[in-house]
């Protein structure tokens, strides 16, 4: 009878949560409708404020970020497109529309940073890991797991020595593919975890060399800059760009992506 | 014979129109005079004619003092052989006008062969009479040198150039006719001129009217005075700057005769006329420029009156045809400035720079004419293109508003060309890279946002972790449970290896029985079931796949001796063979058994388990 209850109870409580998770699902999916047909009638404005009530909910996807950055080069604010554009290729690195908007928005920027060259094995291995986002890559780490597994199993208990030795060298190659996945995992989610890379949103600040107004003037920064947060101390933080240099600028300056 | 024909026939319109000269019947008269002053009024006709009836309300405005005098003038002139011969009647009246003001004297008629015909027009201007002085210096030059010599004051109101305009407030770019004239005083004899500087109009850009090489003078009324005018330039002026231009004061020095007032009784004597070098100089004239309104679009600069037209020479061609848009803008206006309008064709044809020509007349109305715009394109792929319409926009200075005036648009059908030609065009054409048009960002995602909690990904979840170990931990289990029933398999496996020789002993121990009771078929039986139980026990084979080969390969795989494999063959031969064809005796028995026996014994001890 007690139990009995104790049953009923979670019932009705699981009932409760399913309702509210799909009345979410409902109103965002209608806001995400609403938006879309806003940006596809050219009312830009309307479709960033529905964009940005998705957001609100706390619900994120790569989908979302672009075609808020969308709607936001269509009204002329770049630095939040590249923002946005920044946040959706986090989480989707290897999006081809992402990367074109974001070259397309990134020409609007004033400073112009020539990249310092990286060795050719960094390089690669920042492509393979954006080839997919972090969840693809865990997927690939247990499928590889289970599989090497599977082959353990076979090289363990099979009769036969050519079983043995095919599943013996593939299971050692499963193992390494579901290491290697699992790191490169690793590395997409302290992507989006650390959000140590910023955008500039003042139209021009100055660099300084040390985290006070008194710091001698470095250089000039101008709005879109993408940096790198490698320090902070109260309100300044310490910024790093691709070209190499350092320097201290207010937090008020730049947005993390 | 057809050249002949057409000789005559020419021969006829010139002999024609030598016939049929037309009548001429002009009066003339000066276009200004004074009150009290008498004037020729002379009516010519190239025929005899007669009943000349001078123009009505003649003689309201004018005194007819005398007339008519009739004059007859021949003039004959020979031109390669051929003598033509104009006779000229003239009848000339005397007039004096009665009062002042602008009188119109309206066309007189006379009576040709019995046609009458009608002269033109006159408007004659009456000014006041100057000085009483005026009536004798007025003779003086027709008098002769008799006359006392007088001298002429050469400056101020006798003599003085200026430049006329005949606006002096414009927009710009509207036109402005400049006349530069010389007035001369009727008494003043100018004999010819020395240094002419004329006007350079900076500021504008000018456009000459086209006046006779020799300056004719002309009567002309200024501030009530009559002049002698003649007309040294005529100029179009179009304003380039807003704001006011000033045309430059120019001078110029003139040669006049005059006669030298004798201050002694000799010099009467060498009196005569002395040539004087006389210069003038102009006032400054300014003009008033006022800017555009605001432009609008389609306005290429063009200020005055304007129309367009459009011709398309074909409007059904194949492709790589050339196809011509002519586009003529006509008016009166600054037409040279008129820039070439924009036309939008598409994209893909292959457009040529537009060809303009200008065909301008400068006439005392200004400038006019045409502007025709070529527009030369070559439609590349077949289909229907629009040609748009071309919206010009000039601004009309008489109202001060910009008007727009649209040509028609087209519709301009390609088909493809025929063979040969497409075939050069994939050689010069299919190869072109993409063009193109403009750069925008990509459009929005559409579809399932495949929305998550903010920050969320599956890697480092317990989930994540979760399958990881519950995959290894399954494995595990596997593995044990398996390991468990294999090894469980394998003693009973081992049970039966142990039991094998027993159970074979116990058979063919069955079989020596059967052989005592002379049981032939049962003892064979024995034998074989001995066997075949014995080999699927040892060698862990089900009884149901056992037969021959099997038993021979399984055994062969145990290292077992040939000669062991052969005896076991034989035996099983034997016995299968005897079931069935009872032979032999109780001896041929007795060997099998003894041979199966040692068989067995080599055996067990040859599978090693």
């Amino acid at each position: 009878m007690k139990g009995n209850t104790i049953y009923k109870l979670s019932f009705t409580v699981l009932g409760l949560f399913l309702f509210l998770g799909t009345f979410a699902q409902d109103s965002t999916q209608v806001l995400w409708e609403k938006a879309n047909a806003y940006y596809t009638t050219e009312e830009y404005q309307q479709a960033v404020s529905a964009y940005e009530q998705i957001l609100l909910e706390g619900q994120e996807s790569a989908k979302l970020y672009f075609n808020l950055g969308n709607s936001y080069y269509k009204t002329g604010d770049i630095n939040h497109a590249i923002l946005n554009y920044e946040r959706a290729k986090l989480l989707a690195p290897q999006d081809e529309d992402i990367q074109f908007n974001l070259e397309l928005a990134n020409q609007f920027v004033t400073t112009e940073i020539d990249e310092l060259p990286q060795p050719f094995f960094v390089r690669w291995r920042t492509r393979t890991v954006n080839l997919f986002p972090a969840d693809t890559w865990s997927v690939i780490s247990i499928g590889a797991f289970i599989v090497f597994l599977g082959l353990l199993g076979l090289f363990l208990f099979s009769r036969r020595t050519g079983f043995k030795k095919l599943s013996f060298w593939f299971g050692i190659l499963a193992i390494i593919i579901s290491a290697f996945t699992y790191s490169f995992a690793a590395r997409q989610t302290k992507k989006i975890a650390a959000r140590n890379q910023a955008i500039v949103f003042c139209p021009r600040v100055t660099v300084k060399s040390s985290p006070a107004e008194t710091g001698t003037d470095l250089f000039l920064l101008y709005e879109g800059v993408k940096v790198e947060i490698s320090d902070s101390l109260s309100t300044w933080k310490e910024i790093r760009l691709s070209d190499g240099n350092i320097g201290w600028l207010p937090d008020s300056c730049i947005v993390k992506i | 014979m057809i050249k002949k024909l057409i000789t005559y026939f020419l021969f006829f319109f010139v002999v024609a129109g030598v016939s049929a000269e037309q009548t001429k019947f002009v009066m003339s008269a000066p276009n200004a005079i004074e009150t009290g002053k008498q004037f020729r009024l002379t009516f010519t006709l190239n025929e005899q004619g007669n009943n000349l009836k001078l123009p009505p309300n003649l003689t309201d405005n004018f005194d007819v003092l005398m007339g008519p005098s009739t004059g007859q003038s021949t003039r004959m002139q020979t031109i390669n052989g051929r003598t033509t011969t104009e006779v000229t009647f003239s009848y000339t009246y005397i007039l004096r006008a009665k009062e002042e003001g602008t009188f119109e004297v309206r066309p007189a008629s006379i009576e040709v062969n019995g046609d009458v015909f009608e002269s033109n027009s006159l408007e004659i201007q009456v000014v006041k009479a100057q000085s009483k002085s005026q009536p004798q210096q007025q003779a003086s030059p027709q008098g002769g040198d008799s006359q006392a010599p007088q001298s002429v004051d050469l400056g101020g109101d006798n003599l003085f150039v200026r430049v006329a305009m005949n606006k002096r407030n414009v927009y710009r770019g509207e036109q402005i006719i400049a006349t530069v004239k010389l007035y001369v005083s009727p008494d003043i004899p100018v004999s010819g001129f020395d240094e002419v500087n004329l006007p350079t109009f900076e500021g504008f850009y000018t456009q000459d009217i086209e006046i006779p090489q020799q300056i004719n003078f002309t009567r002309e009324v200024y501030n009530d005075r009559i002049y002698q005018v003649g007309i040294l330039k005529k100029t179009v002026l179009f304003p380039q700057q807003n704001g006011k231009i000033t045309v430059e004061p120019f001078s110029m020095s003139l040669l006049v005769q005059q006669r030298v007032r004798p201050r002694s009784f000799f010099d009467d004597f060498f009196s005569g006329v002395r040539t004087v070098r006389a210069t003038v100089t102009s006032g400054p004239v300014s003009v008033t420029v006022r800017d555009l309104p605001t432009e609008p679009a389609n306005f290429y600069g063009g200020v005055g009156n304007f129309s367009i037209s459009s011709n398309l020479d074909s409007e059904n061609v194949t492709t790589n045809d050339a196809v011509t848009l002519k586009v003529t803008i006509s008016g009166s206006g600054n037409i040279r400035l008129i820039r070439t309008p924009e036309l939008e064709l598409p994209t893909d044809f292959e457009v040529y720079d537009p060809r303009a020509t200008d065909n301008v007349q400068t006439s005392n109305n200004g400038v006019s004419g045409t502007k025709t715009i070529e527009y030369l394109f070559q439609p590349r792929f077949e289909g229907d293109y629009t040609i748009p319409a071309i919206s010009f926009t000039y601004f009309n200075p008489a109202n001060g508003r910009y008007i727009t005036k649209t040509t028609q648009e087209y519709t301009l059908y390609v088909e493809e060309g025929t063979g040969e030609q497409s075939a050069t065009m994939i050689n010069n054409l299919r190869r072109e890279e993409v063009q193109m048009l403009g750069q925008d960002i990509r459009f929005i995602k559409q579809g399932n946002p495949s929305l998550h909690e903010k920050g969320y990904t599956f890697y480092g979840t317990p989930f994540f972790y979760g399958i990881y170990g519950g995959s290894a931990l399954l494995f595990l289990i596997l593995s044990f449970v398996y390991r468990k029933k294999v090894r469980e398999n394998a003693n009973a496996a081992l049970m039966r290896n142990k039991k094998a020789n027993r159970i074979a002993n116990k058979r063919l121990k069955a079989a020596s029985g059967y052989m005592k009771q002379n049981n032939n078929e049962a003892f064979h039986d024995a034998i074989l079931k001995a066997f075949w139980g014995y080999l699927s026990d040892k060698l862990g084979i089900p009884v149901a796949n056992l037969n021959r080969e099997s038993a021979v390969a399984s055994l062969q795989q145990n290292n077992v001796e040939e000669q062991v494999i052969a005896d076991f063959v034989e035996i099983i031969e034997q016995c299968e063979y005897a079931r069935y064809a009872p032979s032999g005796g109780s001896e041929a028995r007795h060997d099998l058994y003894k041979k199966a026996v040692s068989t067995m014994t080599r055996l067990e001890k040859q599978i090693k388990r």
